[in-house]
């Protein structure tokens, strides 16, 4: 019988895949973000699921979730401002067009 | 409400930091546009104070904590804590941040948003002390995206440049990605114990070791994605990117602690929860070390821009910092069960070494970054070959340049020697086992390998006739560089001063096995 937080581990993991898949093969630094977002997400999910006791999720695990939102989002702005500046240099976001930058 | 003394520093310096807009602002209505400068240097000499104060009574009374009790619902609750070791490493962020804000006075003036700059640089030290006094990873990990974040933002601080802003890119992302690695390994170890809080992990863990496997799939995410930030070598290639970018106030401050940062949590984290008698994880360091030393070091001789050089070379000295972490682990899970006192003198002996160059290495190269900003700024170019011959105009800039890198060669009245001296005879002090023979035979022939390029820089810079106009950088610039020049060379004729501190330090690592 699979439980429920077993259940939301896997999506968890699943979601974790998908972002890292996303941060590898995605072309343009807008997808970099998502795909950073995609994992926070799936690490968040992952805490709620482990943090799941008889029917309520534990306060300790949502109390870290939102903390994890606040930073996440902190991260996406500074992300997204330096995107904006890199659209500036070089007209373009594509990230093999961009001068130096390697993975 | 009297503020503890463990959390003082951290609060001296996030108020230092919410404050500099307004007394920037102050600073432009009287006309003295340098008070929001002497401002940040105080609030920096302030925290320096408070850990003084902090290292009397630890010294006194023992490791201090701090609980917020009022909130309840956390079992374990968020926790400050500072024993010898956090107090070790903070010394170091909150020194080299008080140097590196007198240094950029000068060195920034040029610079517009020079409020947001101190405000980050603040921020950045106080994240960092943060992370080296957190006793859980709740706080742990709020301190350290504090940190993270504010480097990122300090490495693209110049956006009006196209490299700065493509490194701060690739920064962020990798960085990112590493600290999202080890939150899932922390929510794992979530799972498996039910609190986030060191020592009640350390206790939920200790009773159950039959069932291994979910513990090095936490082990594996926490070297991982802490190692990202503390630039082992598979996930090292951000840093020479990142760090000639930087201001090079900035470089020194990266190069010099931020990834120190990465190396302390991996350390901290491993040796706390995961006893190293039982886990083997020291095997694991010491192959990511003698990989980072070695290949970080062929990188390093094919540079031709000064700063990239000087990158490379702190990746080597991240691999023997994590080296010495390694061998004091493997020591104690190879032969603590059958010789324990000899395995646990070799194993703080080890950890001794590692943290002491730990010291070294961010004086060194800081210092180095601090020199380099020197040279950059009066002759505008950072090629090494254009560079050829300045150290002779600028006679102490250029003095103390050399004495950096001959501390980084490891050459012997300087102290960059003593601490590869002791991780190199940690290494080989159980001769009847041949992997800690070979593991000590390659880190002395990167040694060596390392030393060729060092005094090949050093006769670049030094000795061939010089090229470009220079003069002498003004006192701002000069002062911070010859008190990590004169640290150098005294703790070279003397290095007990600092071996006493990094040994109750790597006790207090051991001390809770």
């Amino acid at each position: 019988m699979v439980e429920v937080w077993q259940a939301y581990m896997f999506c968890s993991f699943i979601l974790a895949i998908i972002g890292l898949y996303t941060i590898i093969s995605m072309r343009n630094m807008i997808r970099t973000i998502i795909g950073i977002e995609i994992i926070t997400i799936a690490v968040n999910l992952n805490f709620l699921a482990l943090g799941f006791r008889n029917g309520v999720v534990d306060s300790l695990a949502q109390s870290i979730v939102f903390t994890s939102i606040v930073i996440g989002a902190a991260v996406a702005a500074v992300a997204l401002t330096l995107v904006i500046n890199v659209y500036r240099h070089y007209g373009t976001l594509d990230l093999k067009k961009i001068r130096r930058l390697r993975w | 409400m009297v503020i503890p003394l463990v959390l003082q520093p951290i609060v001296i310096l996030l108020i230092a930091a919410g404050l500099t807009p307004l007394i920037s602002i102050l600073g432009e209505k009287i006309k003295f546009e340098k008070l929001r400068d002497l401002f940040a240097i105080l609030a920096f000499a302030l925290a320096l104070y408070a850990l003084t104060l902090l290292y009397f009574k630890i010294e006194n009374y023992g490791a201090q904590s701090f609980i917020l009790d009022n909130y309840l619902p956390i079992k374990g609750g968020v926790e400050i804590y500072a024993d010898f070791l956090s107090l070790f490493v903070a010394f170091i962020f909150c020194g080299l941040g008080f140097l590196v804000s007198i240094y950029s006075v000068k060195y920034m003036e040029v610079d517009t948003g020079l409020d947001r700059y101190y405000t980050l640089l603040l921020i950045l030290v106080a994240g960092m002390i943060g992370v080296a006094f957190s006793g859980d990873f709740f706080n742990l990990y709020v301190f350290w995206e504090m940190m993270c974040i504010a480097s990122y933002t300090l490495v693209s601080f110049r956006k009006y440049r196209w490299e700065p802003v493509e490194a701060g890119f690739k920064y962020l992302v990798m960085s990112t990605l590493g600290s999202l690695i080890a939150l899932y390994g922390i929510s794992l170890l979530y799972g498996l114990t039910g609190t986030v809080n060191f020592k009640m992990m350390k206790e939920a863990l200790s009773s159950t070791t039959n069932l291994q496997i979910p513990f090095y799939i936490v082990i594996a995410a926490i070297i991982a994605g802490f190692g990202v930030t503390a630039s082992i070598v598979p996930f090292h290639s951000w840093l020479p990117d990142a760090h000639p970018a930087a201001p090079s106030s900035i470089s020194a401050m990266l190069s010099g602690v931020v990834i120190k940062t990465g190396v302390y949590v991996l350390a901290r984290s491993l040796f706390t929860l995961f006893n190293p008698v039982n886990f083997n994880y020291g095997l694991t360091l010491m192959i990511f070390g003698i990989l980072t030393i070695t290949v970080a070091n062929f990188m390093a001789l094919m540079q031709k821009d000064i700063k990239r050089l000087l990158a490379y070379s702190s990746v080597v000295n991240i691999g023997y910092i994590i080296t010495g972490i390694g061998i004091g682990s493997y020591i104690l899970f190879e032969y603590y069960n059958s010789k324990p006192l000899a395995a646990l003198s070799a194993a703080a002996f080890a950890i001794t070494g590692a943290l002491f160059h730990l010291f070294n290495h961010a004086v060194g190269k800081g210092m180095l970054f601090l020199c380099s900003g020197c040279f950059t700024h009066e002759a505008a170019t950072r090629d090494i070959t254009s560079l050829e011959g300045i150290g002779r105009k600028m006679a102490w800039t250029g003095g103390s340049f050399s004495i950096g890198l001959l501390t980084l060669a490891g050459v012997p009245p300087f102290s960059g020697f003593w601490s590869k001296l002791f991780i190199i005879l940690a290494a080989f002090s159980f001769p009847e086992n041949n992997f800690m023979n070979t593991i000590g035979i390659i880190v002395v022939l990167n040694s060596i390998f390392a030393a060729v390029y060092y005094l090949w820089l050093l006769q670049r810079i030094m000795i061939k006739t010089p090229k470009v106009k220079a003069s002498e950088a003004s006192l701002f610039m000069v002062g911070p560089i010859i008190v990590l020049a004169v640290i150098c060379v005294l703790i070279g004729l003397m290095p007990s001063l600092i071996i006493v501190l990094a040994e109750k330090a790597a006790k207090a690592m051991l001390g809770g096995w």
